[in-house]
């Protein structure tokens, strides 16, 4: 008896069911779990239930009396099939090609269980070979989950300067940036909109409560939270030696004027930067940038070169 | 291979075949990627499946006859199993990649994406990956690398201070989770060479065709950046320059208190000195003095620039 058939019975036995089957049920239709000792019998169902459920088999436990003794089992058909994708023939074939691209065995399961029902695509399909998709991080399933069914989400997290803290948070969803997952949503405790490092959760996230226990407002921008806190726009007045030119107009900087001979030196002016944001960006260009305005900005620049010039010198 | 894996294909694999009565281990191989053993290994235990008595159940059939497969008696698998929330998730990440490049060329992509979004329950904006390049690059790169053309554009690379023509015969776009990268022989540098697609500016497709062609693709997946060249750098981080850290690949870290000491090779000061003013004297180079003063130095002359008015 392979271990195989006998989670794939299991989960036929669960399905055909049409009221919960108690393990004594289910021992006597499959014939298997028939080992002398109830209990290693018993840690063996356990494990094959577990196993079929980390598949995604949804596996429910349903007690069968008042007094919680007698414990039965069901597999509920409209949450374990999937609902009909009414997909033609080109967006099979343009599935088929998208996913190639990652050449995983996964994303071919998963586009067997999305066009098992479809036609197949008419003609052959070439392969990409040109674009090579990596995916390495990935969240933990219970967030996912959590943010797919608009579930609420416990877990502990690990600020970045190292401090502790416990959230409560509605997940609106999971937005990922420069090789880092984040989720976002509104935390409860806090009553606003905050974007956490998936990486800083520690342990297991909890999904607490019902699915679609809030609705995501229309104006929640998550992409917005990753980027960092918005401290308003300004218009940034600049001088920008030659060297530094291009990274300023790559930006947005349009020149005024013309350059001044002979250093080649130019005024430039960035509209409609973030305030707060824009004077890491300046210190990276220093000293091929002056900032001559808003007067905030340069006062703030001014100050952190200050700054490194004391720390350096000492 | 594992049990469990065996299993979520077989739960796939009876539907699908249920919808295609005869159809070819080789076929059905290939739709699932695996090999045809792996298939006969599947058929072979779904024969000893099924559970007569049951409901109405009974024992599975699986013919095969000239290598054409036909199920029959498996009504209880006649579905698919529900994408699972890792495995939507994953699908959405990459059919979003691929149709950011491959859009123009699969019109129908658009539209299957909806149709995969909704029947896996994932919900309209609830997945979004930000990109740091231009889509148009891209999408430029893509045409490039179909028609076998060679390309052209202004590159920063890590240890320049300002941006060079590159000509480069393209291979391969890699798409990793630290962005979008192009591969292919840097034609003045002679070698192969790996381009971030957000430090490239003004991409032009050349009518030259490239003269070199790529190794055997896929090309395995990058690994950025080259950490076992260049000089080690060692930095102290107050608590407000922490992040910094998180960009580095590191050699070692140690807690000095509130700071942590960090060290690394890199083959790019200047990049590492604009992190440092980056930290407006929060982060202090220990190692080597060379950065040390090349950050010392552009901040007084930086000062000076300004207090000259």
């Amino acid at each position: 008896m392979s271990k195989v058939e006998r989670l794939v019975n299991l989960t036929v036995a669960l399905l055909d069911a049409r009221r919960p089957r108690t393990f004594a049920e289910l021992r006597a239709s499959t014939g298997y779990w028939q080992q002398d000792d109830a209990e290693s019998a018993r840690r063996m169902f356990e494990r094959d239930k577990d196993e079929l459920r980390r598949l995604g088999v949804p596996i429910e436990t349903v007690s069968l009396d008042a007094f919680d003794t007698e414990t039965g089992y069901v597999i509920d058909r409209d949450r374990y099939e999937m609902p009909t994708v009414d997909l033609d023939r080109d967006e099979v074939a343009a599935l088929a090609i998208a996913l190639r691209v990652t050449n995983r065995s996964q994303e071919r399961l998963a586009l067997g269980k999305l066009a098992a029902m479809a036609p197949d695509p008419g003609a052959a399909t070439t392969p990409e070979t040109d674009l090579a998709v990596h995916v390495a991080d990935e969240p933990p399933e219970e967030l996912t989950r959590a943010v797919f069914e608009r579930r609420r989400l416990r877990f502990a997290y690990s600020g970045a300067g190292g401090e502790a803290s416990r959230r409560d948070l509605e997940p609106y969803g999971i937005v990922r940036r420069r090789g880092r997952s984040y989720v976002v949503g509104r935390d409860r405790d806090r009553e606003a909109l905050r974007a956490f490092r998936v990486d800083r959760i520690v342990g297991q996230p909890e999904v607490v409560g019902d699915r679609d226990a809030f609705e995501v407002p229309a104006d929640a921008d998550l992409v917005a939270q990753v980027r960092g806190p918005v401290s308003g726009a300004v218009d940034l007045e600049l001088r920008v030696s030659p060297a530094a030119a291009w990274a300023v107009e790559a930006r947005g900087g349009t020149r005024e004027g013309a350059a001044d001979a002979p250093s080649g030196w130019t005024r430039h002016v960035v509209r409609g930067v973030d305030r707060g944001r824009c004077v890491s960006w300046l210190l990276a260009l220093v000293p091929d940038v002056v900032v001559d305005g808003p007067a905030e900005v340069r006062d703030e620049v001014v100050a952190a070169l200050r700054r490194l010039a004391d720390v350096t010198a000492s | 291979m594992g049990a469990s894996e065996a299993v979520a294909r077989m739960l796939t694999l009876v539907p699908w075949l249920l919808e295609r009565p005869g159809a070819s281990v080789a076929e059905t191989a290939s739709a699932f990627g695996v090999s045809e053993a792996v298939i006969r290994s599947d058929l072979g235990h779904l024969d000893f499946c099924g559970l007569p008595g049951l409901g109405g159940g009974d024992v599975f059939e699986v013919h095969l006859e000239d290598d054409r497969i036909v199920l029959n008696m498996i009504h209880e698998l006649r579905r698919p199993m529900r994408l699972t929330p890792a495995e939507a998730l994953r699908l959405v990440l990459t059919l979003d990649a691929a149709s950011r490049s491959m859009g123009d060329e699969l019109p129908a992509l658009a539209t299957a994406l909806g149709k995969v979004r909704a029947a896996a329950g994932v919900p309209d904006g609830a997945v979004v990956t930000v990109h740091e390049h231009d889509d148009q690059i891209a999408t430029s790169l893509r045409r490039a690398l179909g028609s076998g053309h060679r390309v052209a554009f202004d590159y920063v690379g890590r240890a320049d201070g300002v941006p060079r023509r590159r000509r480069v015969d393209p291979w391969q776009l890699d798409v990793t989770d630290e962005g979008w990268y192009l591969r292919g022989h840097d034609v003045d540098a002679g070698a192969e060479r790996s381009f971030r697609l957000d430090r490239m500016r003004s991409l032009a497709v050349t009518d030259e065709v490239r003269d070199h062609e790529p190794p055997e693709l896929p090309l395995a997946a990058p690994s950025y950046p080259d950490g076992n060249v260049g000089t080690t750098v060692r930095l102290r981080l107050g608590p407000t320059a922490r992040w910094i850290a998180e960009r580095l690949s590191l050699d070692a870290r140690e807690e000095v208190g509130d700071d942590l000491v960090v060290s690394f090779r890199t083959d790019a000061l200047p990049w590492v000195a604009e992190l440092v003013r980056t930290a407006r004297g929060e982060a202090v180079v220990l190692a080597p003095h060379e950065l040390g003063r090349m950050v010392a130095r552009t901040a007084v002359v930086g000062l000076e620039r300004h207090e000259a008015g």
